[in-house]
C-alpha cells in the first residue's frame, strides 16, 4: 500500500486495483439514489427560475436590473467575480499538486476539475447578460471587421478578463476531460450495456492504455499542467486589474492581484471541501477521501484565512497610512462602520475569524463542521465581493451622485439560476462521470517503491 | 510467416516492472504494453522519452511571435487609436494578451498533436487486446516469430497466463 511520511495511507481498507474500479464506478452502474432525483428537481427549478431572469434582462434589457448611474455593477459582477473565484481553485488544487507530485490529489482532483467548468460557465454568464446586446457579444473578439476595420482596445483589462477567462475554460475543460480518456475506457471495456458501450466508446477515443499512449499522455498533462498553473495565477490577476486599474476609492491599489488571487484558492477550496464531503457521505467513499485529506484540505484553508486577514487588514492600514480622505472614508466610514457595516463584518467574521477554528483538531475531524465552515467561507467571499463593488460604487467623490443600491428579483433570480446550472453540472458528474480519476487512485495503492 | 502475437498478463505490477526490464536487457523485442495505470519505467523502456515537450516550446515561441506581430499590426499599422494619447504600441500592455493567447495556442496545438500522434479521436473504435487490460492486469505483446521461445521467456519472467493470438 502507497504510504507517505506526512500523511500515511491514502487510500484505506487494503484496496486491490479492481476493488477501485467497482468503487469508483458503481454510481455510474447503479440505479440513482432518491436523493439525487430530489436535488436534480430542485435544480432544475432554480434553472428554471434562472432561465426566465435571463430572458427578461435580454428581453427588456438591463433596466430590469436595480443598477443605477452610480452602483453601474451589482450583483452581476460581485456573482461573476464569486464564480471565477470557485472556479479558480479546482484547477489551481488540481494543477499544483500534479506539479508537486503530491499523491493525495488523486482523490480529490477529478471533482475540483469539475466544479472548475462548471463554475466559469457560470461566471461566464454574467458578463456576457450584463452587455445587454447579448447578441453583440461577438464585438469583443479581434475579428477584422467591417467597422473600418476597428480593433479592440489592448490595453484595456475587460479585454484581458475576456481572453483570460475564455481561455480558462478551454484549459480546465481540456485537462478533465484528459484526465478523463482512460476511465472512459475503462467504463466502455467493463459494461454491458450497449448504449453506454457506445457513448463511453465514443468519448474514450480508442483508448487502450498501451505504452505509447501512456507516454504522451503524461507529457501532455505536464503541458497542460504547466501552462494551465500561470493560467491559475494570471487569471484572477486580470479580474482584478478590472477594479486596480479604476480610481474608485478602495479600488485602486496595487495589493488586489495578490488578494484576488488567494481570495480565489480560499472560496474554491472550501467549495472542494463541501464537494468531498457530499461525496464521501452520500456515495460512502469514505475509504477514498478520508481524514486525512479533509485534514490537509482543512489546513490549508486555515493557512489562507491568515492571508486573506493579512490582506484585509493591509487595506484598512493602507487607507489610513496614505492619509488619503476618500480612501479614509471608504474604509472607515463606510465598511467598518456606516451603512455598510453588516456586509464588511460578515466578511471579516466568515473569513478571517470562523476558519481560525480548523485549529483545533476536534473541528478538523468533525465531517459537520467542516461541512459548516466551508459553507461558511463561500458566504464571506461572496459578502468580499459585495464589499469590494457596492460600497466603493455606492459612496465615491461626489456626494451628490451617491446612491444605495439592492438587487432587483430578476438579479436575485439570475443568480438562484447559476447556482441551479452548477448544481446541475456537478449532479450529471456525480451520475455518469467517474468521480475521482480511477487510473489515478491505482497509483496510490502500488506498492511503495524502494 | 503467421506473425502470431504471444499476450503475456501480469497481476503484480511489480513482476511486470521486472519482466519489461529484463526483456529489454536481453534485447527482447516488446511489441507493446497495456496497462491500467502508468509504469514509468517500463513504459520508458519501450518508448523512451516523449518529444511533447520540446513540441510545445516551440509551439509556443512561434505563439509569442505571432500574437506580438498581430497586436502590432492591428494596434499599429492597421488602424492606430488614440485612446487618451498613449502611443499606439503600448507594449508593456501586450504582454498580458500575448500570455494567455500563447497559453491558449500552446494548449489547442499540443492536444491536436496528441491526437495526431497518439491516433486518438473521437469515435475511434479501441484495438483491445484483452478488456481486463484497463481494469488490473498488466499486458506484454511479444510477436511469437521474430522471438524464438517468447512463451518461456514470459513465462519464466512471472506472467500469469498466457494468450496465443493470430496477428
Amino acid at each position: 500500500m502507497y504510504n507517505t511520511k506526512i500523511r500515511g495511507e491514502l487510500i484505506t481498507g487494503n484496496k486491490t486495483m479492481a476493488q477501485v474500479t467497482s468503487d469508483i464506478l458503481r454510481p455510474i452502474e447503479d440505479a440513482a439514489p432518491a436523493w439525487w432525483y430530489v436535488a436534480m428537481a430542485l435544480s432544475s427549478l432554480a434553472v428554471i427560475w434562472g432561465v426566465y431572469s435571463m430572458y427578461l434582462t435580454v428581453a427588456y434589457g438591463i433596466g430590469m436590473w436595480n443598477l443605477n448611474n452610480s452602483v453601474g455593477w451589482g450583483w452581476d459582477i460581485i456573482n461573476f467575480v464569486w464564480w471565477i473565484g470557485i472556479g479558480h481553485a479546482g484547477t489551481a488544487f488540481s494543477i499544483f499538486l500534479l506539479i508537486l507530485r503530491q499523491k493525495w490529489r488523486t482523490s480529490i482532483n477529478r471533482a475540483a476539475e469539475a466544479m472548475t467548468v462548471f463554475a466559469v460557465i457560470c461566471a461566464g454568464l454574467f458578463p456576457s447578460l450584463h452587455m445587454g446586446r447579448v447578441w453583440d457579444a461577438f464585438y469583443v473578439l479581434p475579428y477584422p471587421n467591417t467597422r473600418g476595420p476597428l480593433w479592440v482596445n489592448y490595453n484595456s483589462p475587460l479585454f484581458w478578463d475576456f481572453t483570460a477567462i475564455s481561455t480558462y475554460l478551454t484549459i480546465s475543460a481540456s485537462f478533465w476531460y484528459l484526465g478523463m480518456l482512460p476511465d472512459f475506457g475503462t467504463i466502455r471495456d467493463r459494461t454491458t450495456s450497449k448504449l453506454r458501450k457506445a457513448i463511453y466508446g465514443f468519448f474514450a477515443m480508442g483508448w487502450t492504455g498501451s505504452s505509447r499512449q501512456w507516454q504522451r499522455y503524461e507529457a501532455l498533462a505536464f503541458v497542460l499542467g504547466g501552462m494551465a498553473a500561470l493560467l491559475v495565477v494570471s487569471v484572477h490577476s486580470i479580474v482584478s486589474t478590472d477594479f486596480a486599474s479604476s480610481v474608485e476609492p478602495g479600488w485602486h491599489t496595487t495589493i488586489f492581484p495578490p488578494y484576488f488571487v488567494v481570495g480565489a484558492i480560499f472560496s474554491g477550496f472550501a467549495m472542494v471541501m463541501t464537494l468531498m464531503i457530499i461525496i464521501r457521505k452520500f456515495y460512502h467513499l469514505q475509504d477514498y477521501i478520508t481524514d486525512s485529506h479533509l485534514n490537509a484540505t482543512a489546513k490549508i484553508l486555515t493557512f489562507v484565512s491568515l492571508i486573506m486577514g493579512t490582506a484585509y487588514m493591509t487595506e484598512i492600514f493602507i487607507a489610513w497610512y496614505s492619509g488619503n480622505k476618500y480612501e479614509i472614508f471608504t474604509f472607515f466610514h463606510n465598511r467598518i462602520t456606516g451603512d455598510y457595516a453588516p456586509q464588511f463584518w460578515a466578511m471579516f467574521i466568515c473569513n478571517a475569524i470562523i476558519p481560525q477554528l480548523f485549529w483545533f483538531k476536534k473541528i478538523r475531524g468533525s465531517l459537520a463542521m467542516l461541512f459548516i465552515i466551508s459553507i461558511i467561507i463561500n458566504i464571506g467571499m461572496w459578502f468580499e465581493r459585495y464589499n469590494i463593488i457596492v460600497t466603493s460604487l455606492a459612496k465615491d467623490y461626489l456626494p451628490s451622485s451617491w446612491a444605495t443600491y439592492s438587487p432587483s428579483i430578476v438579479e436575485v433570480g439570475v443568480f438562484v439560476g447559476t447556482l441551479g446550472i452548477f448544481s446541475t453540472g456537478v449532479l450529471m458528474f456525480f451520475r455518469y462521470i467517474p468521480m475521482m480519476a480511477i487510473h489515478e487512485l491505482k497509483t496510490a495503492i502500488k506498492p511503495e517503491e524502494e | 510467416m503467421k506473425n502470431e502475437k504471444l499476450i503475456g498478463v501480469f497481476n503484480e505490477i511489480a513482476l511486470f516492472e521486472r519482466a519489461v526490464q529484463i526483456m529489454k536487457d536481453s534485447d527482447i523485442e516488446i511489441e507493446e504494453l497495456f496497462m491500467p495505470v502508468p509504469v514509468h519505467q517500463a513504459v520508458r523502456n519501450v518508448t523512451g522519452r516523449s518529444r511533447l515537450p520540446i513540441l510545445a516550446y516551440f509551439l509556443g515561441l512561434g505563439s509569442i511571435i505571432s500574437v506580438m506581430s498581430f497586436l502590432y499590426y492591428t494596434s499599429v499599422i492597421s488602424w492606430p487609436l488614440n485612446i487618451g494619447g498613449k502611443p499606439s504600441n503600448a507594449f508593456p500592455s501586450f504582454i498580458i494578451v500575448t500570455l494567455v493567447l500563447t497559453i491558449l495556442t500552446v494548449t489547442i496545438l499540443s492536444l491536436l498533436a496528441f491526437s495526431i500522434s497518439s491516433e486518438l479521436y473521437p469515435g475511434k473504435k479501441a484495438d483491445i487486446m484483452d478488456l481486463r487490460a484497463l481494469d488490473d492486469k498488466f499486458l506484454i505483446i511479444i510477436n511469437s516469430d521474430k522471438v524464438p521461445g517468447a512463451e518461456n521467456i514470459l513465462r519464466q519472467n512471472g506472467a500469469n497466463e498466457i494468450i496465443q493470438t493470430p496477428g
